[in-house]
């Protein structure tokens, strides 16, 4: 589903986000990425989405090398992925319904199907009764929910979640993991990027761990051995916020 | 947009071609609608556009009505372009007559009226209020007189100078006189006023297009966050344009509307003004406004103005918004 071959990224300033960067994650597959603040966590989901463009090596997501979609077929491209993040991006000048009917909308389903499909996804993130509302009106962890239910009422293949539980507290954050785990359980990718180490602990999923713009460890395995391991004391105290959760 | 995918609509996804065109109809609805809700949200600053494009549309407009006006009243005066030929002292009827004869075989003259010196000095004497001075006269002083009417295609100013050129060789002819001043400052200065109404049409209608394209970015930069949700969720540029597009094209059509009431107004409050003017010269006037294809001309210039406003600066400002 999401395949990275010697990718690089290198922002105009000079900063090398992505070093050579490699891993494949497959089709139906669930997985973490983490790291500290600025270890390429976002630069990398932003090459899936193509809100940046590789500096070097291959991006090939569901088949289709991003390297060779001009600009005007990124849409489509994004059509393809359900993106979920911490600050939910909802519009707040439209009711709830509006937001998630956004993507059948630029993707011209009919009217009656929009209903159908919004009212689903909605009824999956425990909303149904809140359609009317506006974004306003609901609390971080609802708009969360909004804007998941947004990136999967198109039903794409993949789905990307940027710190979907950032400004959540835990219980809350172990909410939408289990909705996360449901859609994977139908077939759904995901990869989610989130520096919250309990959060992760306790879902026992393959992790990506990135430093400094390179993957330092890729494990397949439930039990990722922090306390052992260097690069993720690295990430514990590096982020005073992430302590607080870790707790 | 290709024509296989209406809205650039990917083709992994389930809807289909008939689909997707109804969906897109109905988001013009959509849009259009929200559009025009949109400028109820905001009434005075979008009023103010709207006002400050109808006045720029009404100046060029209001020069044009003006200018028709002026053709009309320079063509229900054609007859000033008439010729007058005095003809030798002491030429004999049949000698007027003859002259009379050979210059209406001319194609270029449409009319002529003889004046016979008897007739010339009766009503003289019966206008001029010096009948007992010229009851005094030994002899008519006044020549046989030819009034020639050129046909419509002889009545341009250079047209008639050469006819006069023509009449004043012939013989018996003593003098010839057009009175062509009035006519030639006349046309001079349709002529200027429809040079100058085409460039000031020209001037405000660049300017309508920037105070279009000006709103219209505005109205993109505080949209910018909007604009990069639905451009993550994967909008085309044709989506996200559609509603900016339908702004520029309220604002049209609303300035056409307002710029008409405007020209209306004017004119009736420079009817009676224009009445009395007209009345001195003892002619019946009367000043003609917009008809009705003018009026539908006027407000298809200004929402295609709109349109083409907003469509310029939308579609080079929302190519900047990138999803961050």
């Amino acid at each position: 589903m999401i395949q990275f071959a010697q990718v690089s990224k290198r922002y105009p300033n000079g900063q090398d986000a992505l070093r050579s960067v490699n891993f494949e994650i497959a089709s139906g597959e669930m997985a973490f990425l983490t790291g500290h603040s600025g270890a390429g966590k976002s630069t990398l989901l932003k090459l899936i989405c193509l809100m940046e463009r590789a500096t070097s090596g291959q991006v090939i997501i569901n088949g289709k090398n991003l390297n060779k979609v001009k600009r005007r077929k990124i849409p489509s491209v994004r059509r393809d992925i359900g993106m979920i993040f911490q600050d939910h991006r909802l519009l707040f000048d439209r009711s709830v319904f509006d937001n998630v009917a956004l993507p059948l909308m630029i993707a011209g389903y009919e009217h009656r199907e929009i209903g159908r499909r919004v009212r689903a996804a909605l009824d999956k993130v425990g909303l149904l009764s809140k359609e009317k509302s506006t974004p306003v009106m609901l609390s971080g962890g609802e708009q969360q929910r909004v804007g998941i239910a947004r990136a999967v009422v198109n039903k794409p293949p993949l789905l990307l979640a940027d710190e979907p539980t950032g400004n959540l507290d835990p219980e809350l954050s172990a909410e939408i993991m289990k909705l996360f785990e449901q859609f994977n359980q139908v077939g759904v990718s995901l990869l989610i990027a989130s520096h919250d180490l309990s959060l992760l602990a306790q879902m026992h999923y393959r992790t990506l761990v990135m430093k400094e713009g390179r993957l330092v460890q890729d494990q397949t395995d439930q039990a990722l051995n922090f306390v052992n391991d260097e690069s993720n004391l690295d990430i514990m105290s590096s982020d005073g916020y992430q302590d607080e959760h870790y707790e | 947009m290709s024509s296989a995918h209406p809205i650039g609509a990917s083709k992994t996804q389930g809807a289909s071609f008939s689909a997707r065109l109804k969906m897109l109809l109905r988001l013009h609805k959509m849009e259009g609608k929200r559009g025009f809700k949109e400028l109820f949200d905001n009434p005075f600053s979008n009023f103010m556009t709207v006002l400050v494009i109808a006045i720029a549309l009404a100046l060029p407009a209001g020069l044009q009505v003006m200018l028709d006006n002026g053709k009309n009243l320079s063509q229900s005066w054609d007859g000033a372009s008439r010729i007058s030929l005095y003809l030798k002292m002491g030429l004999s009827h049949s000698e007027t007559n003859q002259l009379a004869d050979k210059i209406r075989q001319n194609l270029a003259v449409d009319q002529v009226d003889i004046i016979l010196p008897d007739k010339a000095l009766a009503d003289f004497s019966a206008h001029s209020g010096f009948a007992d001075a010229i009851a005094e006269l030994d002899n008519n002083p006044l020549p046989p007189t030819l009034v020639i009417q050129p046909s419509k295609n002889y009545s341009t100013p250079t047209a008639s100078e050469e006819l006069l050129a023509t009449f004043r060789k012939l013989p018996n002819v003593e003098q010839a006189q057009l009175d062509l001043d009035w006519v030639r400052k006349l046309y001079a200065l349709l002529q200027l006023a429809e040079k100058a109404a085409s460039a000031l049409g020209f001037a405000l209608g660049l300017a309508v297009l920037l105070i279009v394209g000006n709103t219209i970015r505005l109205s993109v930069q505080n949209r910018r966050e909007e604009i990069e949700v639905v451009k993550l969720v994967g909008a085309t540029d044709a989506f996200i344009r559609r509603p900016f597009l339908y702004t520029g094209f309220w604002y049209g059509l609303f300035a056409g509307l307002l710029c008409w009431i405007i020209l209306e107004v004017s004119l009736i409050w420079l009817q009676d003004p224009i009445a009395n003017l007209a009345g001195l010269y003892q002619s019946q006037f009367t000043v003609n406004g917009l008809n009705l294809t003018q009026s539908l001309q006027l407000i298809g210039i200004s929402c295609s103005l709109g349109l083409l406003g907003s469509w310029l600066s939308v579609g080079r400002h929302i190519r900047h918004i990138e999803p961050r």
